[in-house]
């Protein structure tokens, strides 16, 4: 059954081309986006264990050095992979179900960009190939702009521009530590590189070695929206469609744990790759959060929100431990679901009252106690309440930074926490408990049913994660049991 | 009262250039608990030092403290700082690049 992991690109991408091609056809370009939107959890739960070779060529023994040498561009599937890349797809299925139920007439263009964001993130996630994952970054960077250009938010064209130029800065640099990474090791497959650095055969205290770090380390904080980048990130999810900043913060986190993995088996002999994770980290979690104290534009605040939490799944990789790379990783599941929620409901709240100024609303909670109680349940378990998802895997992360010998970690990230629920209670107090604002019209009574929903379905992922969470922390830990050296 | 006066004022004048609208109890609160939780992230992480010297942790941390206490109010300064101006973020991205590449090619090998 592994013919099904090369499927799992395959699939969103052809959709994509086919939804663009078809665009004319109304009808036709709903079904297909909504089959095939279901179709895409079902792939990788479906889909067994494995390696896949691109071309069929197998790999390669070396009979003097028993080394063996990967000649095709590899997908590796395992747990992390499932569950991440079900996790996308169920998200995406949510994202283009609100799309559909929302527009009567589709946009195939738009279509376009959130299926091959999709086929670019379970790509990156998937490959061992570094020039590979280079590609789909690209990729994934432009379907980001397009979808940010593509909503009707005004200075939304600025915004995505302005993302674009800046990753003139990012990608260009990833890609020339690519090249040196080339230069010094003849491949561009990850596993080759991790034998040769492993077996000796390369001078990792080389200059030229440690600017390939410098460069992928700069792309990185790019693809993952950590300072210096914050800013632009939550200038593009507050500048989305809410659907689509749904979808472009999980890109944002998918992209963000693939690309620092494949860096972590590469760079992790030099002590200074996690020190320049961990440092990255803690900066976007104090940036992140004091900046989302501070706004009135809601969406805005869910942008730095999303970017503080970044800050958690790094100091998890950085710290590189297995206990803490898991909890790092289990930090990233959950803030994809609960970021999700949130923007979703934020936008339910944009669709009945055209506002987005916390001070002009008020008294929501009277029009719309559903949305309400489903986003407070979200909003306590970003700020890690228990028993919700976000406190199982910030739990982890203290306990992490505990046992490493960094308690100043551990009371930032419990900082961190307090301060996200201050500006969850804040926001929400403003938005549905306060009086309603006499010149507050609240134009569209019903919130579409399909947000509704889309909100069910994610609360439930984050109770039943909350409660449940070996059923997915045990996979993860065997997993990065096996990146550790 | 003098701190909550102070930064209300701030706020006031921020929102006047910003962000045009009433200035409530909450954005005076909001900022206040921004501004603390600036202060304290910044010296408890600065502690982090104490993994390369003690003494430099002391030193870096006291004088930290004393710089961002005597500089209070801060969230406009950073604020301003952090703005969708793309001049602002070019010039931060280019600046970390080259602190990047500059603290490891000479300085890479040594931690």
């Amino acid at each position: 059954m592994n013919e099904l992991i090369p499927l799992m690109v395959i699939v969103p991408m052809m959709a994509a081309l086919l939804l663009s091609a078809f665009s004319k056809f109304n009808k036709v370009i709903k079904c297909l986006a909504l089959v095939v939107g279901i179709c895409l959890p079902i792939i990788p739960l479906a889909s067994n264990y494995g390696l896949h070779f691109f071309g069929g060529y197998q790999p390669i023994m070396d009979n003097v050095t028993n080394v063996i040498y990967h000649p095709a561009i590899t997908y590796s599937f395992d747990f992390m992979q499932q569950i991440f890349i079900a996790m996308i797809g169920l998200l995406t299925f949510l994202v283009i179900f609100i799309y559909l139920t929302k527009y009567k007439k589709a946009s195939g263009s738009y279509l376009f960009l959130l299926f091959m964001g999709t086929a670019a993130v379970t790509a990156l996630i998937l490959t061992d190939d570094i020039f590979h994952m280079f590609v789909f970054f690209e990729i994934l960077a432009l379907a980001q702009v397009g979808i940010v250009a593509a909503s009707s938010i005004d200075y939304s064209y600025e915004m995505a521009l302005k993302y674009m130029i800046l990753g003139a800065i990012g990608s260009p640099m990833m890609l020339l530590g690519i090249g040196f990474l080339l230069a010094m090791t003849g491949t561009v497959n990850v596993t080759d590189i991790v034998s040769i650095i492993r077996g000796g055969l390369l001078d990792v205290t080389s200059p030229v070695f440690l600017l390939s770090l410098g460069l992928i380390f700069f792309g990185w904080l790019y693809a993952s929206g950590l300072p210096p980048f914050h800013t632009i990130k939550s200038g593009i999810y507050s500048k989305a469609e809410p659907h689509g900043a749904a979808l472009l913060q999980s890109f944002t986190v998918i992209s963000m744990i693939s690309i620092v993995l494949i860096m972590f088996r590469i760079y992790s002999t030099l002590p200074i790759f996690e020190v320049l994770v961990v440092f990255f980290s803690v900066v976007a979690m104090i940036l992140g959060v004091s900046m989302a104290l501070t706004q009135t534009d809601f969406r805005r605040m869910i942008g730095f929100l999303a970017v503080g939490e970044l800050g958690f799944i790094g100091l998890g990789i950085g710290l590189g431990t297995q206990y803490a790379l898991t909890a790092g990783l289990f930090q990233a599941l959950n803030e994809i679901v609960i970021t999700a929620l949130l923007f979703i409901g934020f936008g339910a709240i944009v669709h009945a009252t055209n506002e987005v100024d916390t001070r002009k609303l008020g008294g929501l909670l009277a029009y719309h106690p559903k949305v309400g109680i489903m986003l407070l349940a979200g909003g306590l378990a970003m700020a890690g309440v228990p028993p919700l998802s976000g406190f199982q895997s910030k739990l982890m992360l203290v306990q992490a930074s505990l046992s490493c010998g960094y308690p100043e970690l551990s009371i930032l990230a419990i900082m961190v926490s307090i301060a996200t629920f201050v500006v969850f209670v804040k926001t929400f107090y403003s938005m549905f408990l306060s009086p309603k604002p006499h010149d507050l019209e609240v134009v569209d009574n019903e919130v579409p049913k399909a947000m509704v929903f889309a909100m069910a379905v994610l609360l439930i992922v984050i109770i039943a994660l909350g409660i449940f969470p070996d059923v997915v922390t045990s996979g993860i830990s065997n997993y990065v049991g096996g990146l550790l050296p | 009262m003098r701190l909550y006066d102070q930064i209300f004022n701030v706020v006031k004048k921020f929102k006047e250039l910003f962000s045009p609208g009433p200035v409530t109890n909450a954005d005076v609160s909001g900022s206040i608990t921004a501004e603390i939780f600036i202060i304290v992230s910044i010296v408890i992480a600065s502690l982090l030092l104490r993994h390369i010297s003690i003494l430099l942790a002391g030193l870096v941390t006291l004088i930290l403290a004393i710089v961002l206490i005597t500089n209070i109010p801060l969230i406009p300064k950073f604020k301003l700082e952090q703005e969708d101006s793309l001049e602002k973020m070019l010039f931060y991205a280019v600046l970390v690049l080259g602190l990047i590449v500059i603290f490891l090619y000479w300085g890479g090998n040594i931690v």
